[in-house]
């Protein structure tokens, strides 16, 4: 009976066996009731000693970074490493990382939700965490990259009486509402799952104070049958809006080069390119916070290897289309016939910027293709090793699109290197720390993994055998019964 | 409000007592469970939602203000660039669908607190932080004079524990 099978027995016969599992079957044996998915997900909330020095660990980050800026503001943008024309540099490569980041996370919550994925269950939860988290961060570097930043506001185009031109037909407009719509809508489908599992927190909850903090977010959720009906409906509807939304911001990302004239930037291809990128960088992202946090937290029989097995595809899905559009923007180069275009890629490749090159392909084309594996695919530790290979590849991927573009644009005085400084890695270190600031507070003050989701598919108790429930002729879901074998 | 509240261990037995109220017709059901199951949305067969109204609404609401703002913006400042269209509709399509993605969520999300009646800020009669737990609650709004029957259904189809409550 799969019902009896326990976590580590599941985890054995997983490993022994390595089935290959469709994607939308995947399912938790060693998960029996309702009681179980609540008592060992809420017990993932207890702060810990490695949780303290994690969490300590991504403040001193973070200070890092807030002291690089405050210098940077006194000093000026000049200690940032910019020299013209390489004006856009580790900002806007990290702003552009973080974006990407994000992406996956929606992809897993929502575009996974609609094409009824089952390994996004236990999964989804910490990737739409994430995508808030990351986007907060992105959101961060255009403000970074300003002069002023305290006048950051005038970036947003309202009308308004400053002799300001609001210009809807620039890219960065168009960013500022893209990023604001993303930011607006991930943090709205994150808050909106997670209601009725603070409903659970806050019905199991002993202190009185932490239970009313938790009875105010839960927005009085009762788990009645008109609440879940609502829920459902609108669950599906943010699902079916930021499908698309994923789709178009990090197209909007991609214009804000696409639409300059660099060799190397103005391109058709940079939308597919930029949007199947992010998700694979995101992907590569939920793998190295998904291992750890399975490892720590106990919750293998959760996160099983047949999750981290699918997900492991589409990840090597992604990175043959990511692999495919390098190809097909060196045959662009080539088969364009323009001297500026040819000379830029060659310096690309071969030239001044072949280390930076190297890197971005070993690490998003090469190492990935270890996936086609099975054995590798269900191998946590080369999971994690290649997951940090793809962050840094996928950072890099960034990096030369930005930098050999403007270091060697179409006249010889235009050609130039670049080198960040101190400030920029400070800010790039302050940057992880931020991030996982808010990713480990999120952790311990919510579910990591979704509860009531999780409950979905755990079959729930029956007095009798599945047929019983053969009313007036409508035909029930039998697959969800237990059935004793 | 009145009624009588039934907890249920079992999903079968709580589909089974409500199934035998509803045709009673003692009054109105609520069922409280830990998950969403289609058992119990087939069994009290409720109209579809009206949150999609609310989608769609917002969604065009959110599509017009979008392309509405721009070309207004643009005509307020009519600088000409590159020979260009002053209100030009290709490059305020992004406009007009991010805005129409960022209204249309949130007047989803307004619809799905309207219609649950979200947030709650006082007690909800019958319910029992068991529900979000691992039970099934069935609550029936009845008389007081059918309260007795109402408990004898809920008993007879396997309720754990029953009782009345105001």
């Amino acid at each position: 009976m799969a019902a009896t099978v326990k976590p580590e027995e599941a985890r054995d016969l997983e490993v022994l066996h390595r089935p290959n599992i469709a994607s939308a079957d995947v399912q938790l044996p060693a998960v029996r009731d309702y009681e179980q998915v609540d008592n060992e997900i809420t017990a993932t909330l207890s702060p810990t000693g490695a949780w303290y020095i994690g969490l300590f660990t991504a403040v001193g980050f973070l200070l890092i970074g807030i002291a690089a800026w405050m210098y940077q503001i006194y000093s000026g943008l000049g200690v940032a490493g910019y020299n013209p024309p390489v004006m856009w540099g580790v900002y806007i490569i990290t702003f552009v990382f973080w974006v990407g980041i994000g992406h996956a996370g929606t992809l897993i919550s929502a575009i996974l939700y609609l094409f009824r994925a089952g390994f996004r269950t236990t999964i989804y939860r910490c990737a739409e965490a994430m995508t808030v988290f990351a986007v907060m961060t992105a959101g961060l570097f255009p403000i970074l990259h300003l002069g002023r930043p305290w006048k950051f506001f005038w970036l947003i185009p309202y009308p308004n009486w400053r002799y300001l031109w609001p210009n809807f037909k620039s890219p960065l407009v168009w960013d500022v509402f893209a990023i604001l719509t993303y930011l607006t809508v991930s943090t709205t489908f994150l808050y909106i799952g997670l209601i009725p599992d603070i409903a659970v927190l806050r019905d199991r909850e002993k202190n009185p104070i932490r239970r009313h903090i938790y009875g105010v977010l839960s927005l009085g959720w009762r788990n009645s049958d008109r609440e879940w009906r609502h829920f459902a409906r609108a669950y599906l509807f943010l699902a079916a809006f930021s499908t698309p939304l994923v789709l178009s911001v990090h197209s909007v990302v991609s214009f804000d080069f696409a639409m300059g004239l660099p060799p190397g930037w103005h391109t058709t291809i940079f939308p597919p390119y930029f949007v199947a990128g992010a998700i694979f960088s995101g992907i590569g992202m939920v793998f190295t916070i998904i291992i750890p946090l399975r490892k720590w937290f106990r919750l293998q029989h959760y996160v099983t290897l047949n999750h981290l097995d699918a997900a492991a595809k589409l990840c090597l899905f992604t990175s043959l289309v990511v692999g495919c559009a390098y190809m097909v923007e060196w045959f662009i180069a080539w088969y364009s016939g323009l001297q500026v275009e040819q000379d830029y890629f060659w310096n690309r490749i071969f030239g001044q910027w072949w280390w930076a090159s190297a890197i971005l392909y070993t690490c998003n084309m090469v190492l990935p293709l270890s996936l086609f594996s099975q054995r590798l695919r269900r191998n946590t530790t080369w999971l994690f090793i290649l997951s940090i290979f793809i962050n840094i590849g996928m950072w890099f991927e960034r990096f030369v699109i930005v930098i050999p573009s403007l270091s060697h644009e179409f006249e010889p005085w235009q050609w130039s290197g670049y080198r960040p400084t101190w400030v920029d890695y400070a800010i790039l270190a302050g940057s992880f720390g931020w991030f996982s600031m808010w990713f480990l507070l999120f952790i311990k003050q919510f579910p990591v993994i979704a509860i009531a989701e999780v409950k979905e598919i755990v079959k729930p108790r029956l007095k009798r055998a599945p047929d019983h429930l053969e009313h007036s002729g409508r035909r029930l879901e039998r697959e969800k019964m237990p059935v004793d074998e | 409000m009145r009624g009588v509240i039934g907890h249920f261990r079992e999903i079968d037995t709580a589909v089974d007592a409500i199934e035998e109220l509803k045709h009673a017709d003692f009054g109105a059901i609520t069922v409280y469970s830990p998950t969403p199951r289609h058992e119990l949305e087939h069994v009290l067969s409720a109209p579809p939602s009206a949150v999609r109204r609310f989608t769609l609404i917002g969604g065009l609401l959110g599509v017009t203000f979008g392309y509405w703002i721009a070309i207004w913006v643009s005509d307020y400042w009519p600088l000409v660039v590159g020979g260009k269209p002053i209100a030009s509709w290709v490059p305020y399509t992004i406009i007009g669908f991010e805005v129409m993605v960022l209204v249309g969520a949130l007047s989803t999300v307004a619809g799905m607190f309207i219609n649950s009646r979200l947030p709650k800020i006082t007690h909800t009669v019958g319910y029992d932080g068991r529900f979000s737990h691992g039970d099934f609650g069935v609550w029936v709004e009845c008389d007081p004079e059918d309260a007795s029957k109402c408990e004898d259904m809920l008993r007879a189809n396997g309720a754990s524990e029953v009782r009345r409550e105001r």
